[in-house]
């Protein structure tokens, strides 16, 4: 849920949008915001599986310091999430584990 | 480092945060070269995500909003010239007093004089069943996505914790447009400052005190919380379980220090759990045990942002004056005035001292007209209240942990006290505005705005709807940044208990 306008903040101004594809799935981010709030905003928690029980994981910190968001950005694995700025066309993937590296 | 020339710099921060900026401010305001390195893309550190007045005294930003603060301390900056380096994360602290770093995947190095470690805090987990499902956060992550990024991480919060943190938070959830579900504190009784805590309680929020989080309940992510009474060792009191239908805990259980590079460089180290943990010894100057090497802020201790600024300054000077750019005169000087304002912030609070309730009017003043209403009777490290009287009404003076005193006789009622207290916690009241009613002014910063002219529902210091008001006025002024001041007509009988209006559900 985005907090569009706000008592103290005002209204939020940002306009220019960026589309990211999530496992496959096409969404609009604002420009400049970490991939984990484009997430939320998107109603996405669940950003990665552990690699020994398989439990799902999301953002704890949100200032890049638990690594509990880490997802596989543009074919790389573990980026914090929290804190890697959205991009046109950026590839986002759910890690399962530790992830691999989907660069060839 | 390889064979790449080491840049060099007579004072290198690292940590672009309260105490790191402030720290750089001072270096440089006495001629020192600076570099602040920082591992963020802006600078500010949590500063930015602060949208409440801060607590303090009024000469030193005491009443702005902390990002406001921020973006004070980065003109500064600018202005005296301090560089900032971002993206720049520094890994290691070299024996010949070089830092390392590394920026856009390529290491780097600087070498200063001096050092001052600024890197802040780490927020603390919490175990319990359930605690690992998305949907749990550290309520400084929830603060960061919710005044930074603009996007809430649920509707119905459970927060855990009833710090300072806890309860600002809390109250930011609610100025962003979620509810709080409630506030659970495993302690017998909350931690926060009082008038943080009445804001909340006016909000209609449920305090659990003596309660703790049993469960976070949910498949893939959080979809609900068992909360459970505890006896007075924390042991879960069978039967007291209690479902509460949340989608997101917000756990506010304080923080520790992000201790990595002093560690690196060596520095000795103490165990005090008050701040924190394991924190590096520092002397009077904030030099560690390893020469030239500095601390301020969070990692020498966890306290409020207020203190780590002052600790940044006493960096700053102390940095300075031993390499050689103050005289010793010149750097007691402006030590003293730094070690005075950390002392008076740093007094003791103790929410159990009820002070005689020396900012409520006498009853005879409440009938002569418009008067100022102060419920603040704290040790709080704050005077903005003082400054903001022209009249002479207000005393705090020193310590600035006073409670505030009303001299009623010179209270012209006014008002211009209320927006300048960040607690929230002056009201002004004309008991005998009309024969049947009375008028309150207080301040408010939710949405939605209610009307002029329409009718809502007030509520008591607890947040129960005990009559009907209408709205007579609202204010909002630029200098208030943000801080609206309603004046409501209440029948008179209530002009003692009414302190707001219903802020959920269809009270507006």
């Amino acid at each position: 849920m985005r907090v569009n306008y706000h008592p103290i903040l005002g209204k939020d101004e940002r306009k220019k949008l960026v589309k990211i594809v999530v496992d496959g799935r096409e969404m609009m981010a604002v420009k400049g915001e970490p991939i984990a709030a484009a997430l939320l905003a998107n109603g996405i928690r669940k950003l990665r599986k552990t690699r020994k029980k398989g439990e799902y994981r999301g953002v704890f910190c949100g200032i890049g310091r638990c690594t509990d968001c880490a997802m596989i950005v543009d074919e790389i694995p573990n980026i914090r999430t929290c804190i890697t700025p959205v991009k046109e066309g950026m590839q986002i993937i759910t890690q399962e584990g530790l992830g691999k590296w989907e660069r060839k | 480092m390889g064979e790449e020339i080491i840049k060099k710099s007579q004072v290198v921060v690292i940590g672009a945060g309260p105490a790191g900026l402030c720290a750089a401010i001072e270096a440089r305001k006495a001629g020192a070269t600076v570099l602040v390195l920082d591992e963020n893309d802006r600078p500010g550190g949590q500063l930015f995500k602060q949208i409440h007045k801060f607590f303090g005294s009024g000469k030193h930003w005491a009443g702005l909003r902390g990002f406001r603060i921020g973006e004070n301390l980065l003109k500064e900056a600018g202005q005296l010239g301090v560089k900032i380096l971002l993206n720049a994360e520094v890994y290691g602290i070299f024996d010949d007093m070089t830092v390392g770093y590394i920026r856009n995947g390529v290491e780097k190095a600087i070498k200063g004089e001096r050092i001052i470690i600024a890197t802040g805090g780490i927020e603390n987990a919490l175990p319990f069943p359930g605690g690992t499902l998305p949907g749990v956060m550290g309520a400084g992550g929830v603060q960061t996505m919710v005044n930074i990024h603009r996007v809430l991480p649920g509707k119905k919060i459970l927060m855990v914790g009833s710090g300072n943190v806890g309860v600002i938070v809390s109250y930011q959830l609610m100025q962003a447009g979620a509810e709080v579900v409630g506030i659970v504190e495993a302690a017998g009784r909350v931690r926060a400052y009082e008038v943080h805590l009445n804001k909340i309680k006016r909000a209609g929020v449920p305090i659990y005190t003596s309660h703790v989080v049993k469960e976070a309940i949910g498949k893939d992510e959080v979809e609900g919380a068992i909360i459970a009474r505890v006896d007075d060792n924390l042991n879960i009191i069978e039967g007291s379980e209690k479902h509460l239908d949340v989608d997101c805990l917000c756990i506010a259980v304080g923080l520790n220090p992000q201790i990595e590079l002093p560690y690196i460089a060596g520095c000795k180290f103490s165990y005090i759990p008050e701040r924190g943990g394991y924190i590096p010894v520092f002397d009077e100057n904030m030099e560690t045990s390893v020469k030239g090497i500095y601390v301020a802020g969070d990692v020498a201790g966890i306290e409020e942002a207020s203190i780590a600024m002052e600790e940044g300054r006493l960096a700053g000077i102390a940095c300075a004056g031993s390499l050689g750019l103050y005289d010793k005169e010149t750097e007691e000087k402006l030590k003293k005035e730094v070690k005075k304002i950390l002392r008076a912030m740093r007094t003791k609070h103790d929410s159990r001292i009820i002070h005689s309730l020396t900012g409520i009017p006498s009853n005879d003043r409440f009938e002569k007209g418009p008067v100022a209403v102060i419920e603040c009777k704290e040790e709080i490290p704050c005077n903005p209240c003082e400054s903001a009287c022209v009249f002479g009404a207000i005393k705090v003076g020193e310590p600035i942990t006073n409670p505030p005193v009303l001299f009623e006789e010179k209270c012209t009622g006014c008002g211009r006290c209320i927006p300048k207290c960040p607690g929230m916690a002056i009201f002004l009241i004309h008991k005998n505005y009309t024969d049947k009613t009375s008028l309150i002014k207080f301040p408010y910063e939710y949405l939605p705005v209610p009307e002029k002219g329409g009718l809502v529902s007030c509520v008591n210091r607890n947040g129960e709807i005990i009559s009907r008001g209408r709205i007579i006025d609202i204010k909002a002024s630029k200098k208030d940044d943000g801080t609206k001041i309603i004046a409501m007509e209440i029948p008179k009988e209530y002009f003692n208990d009414v302190r707001g209006i219903q802020i959920r559900g269809d009270g507006i």
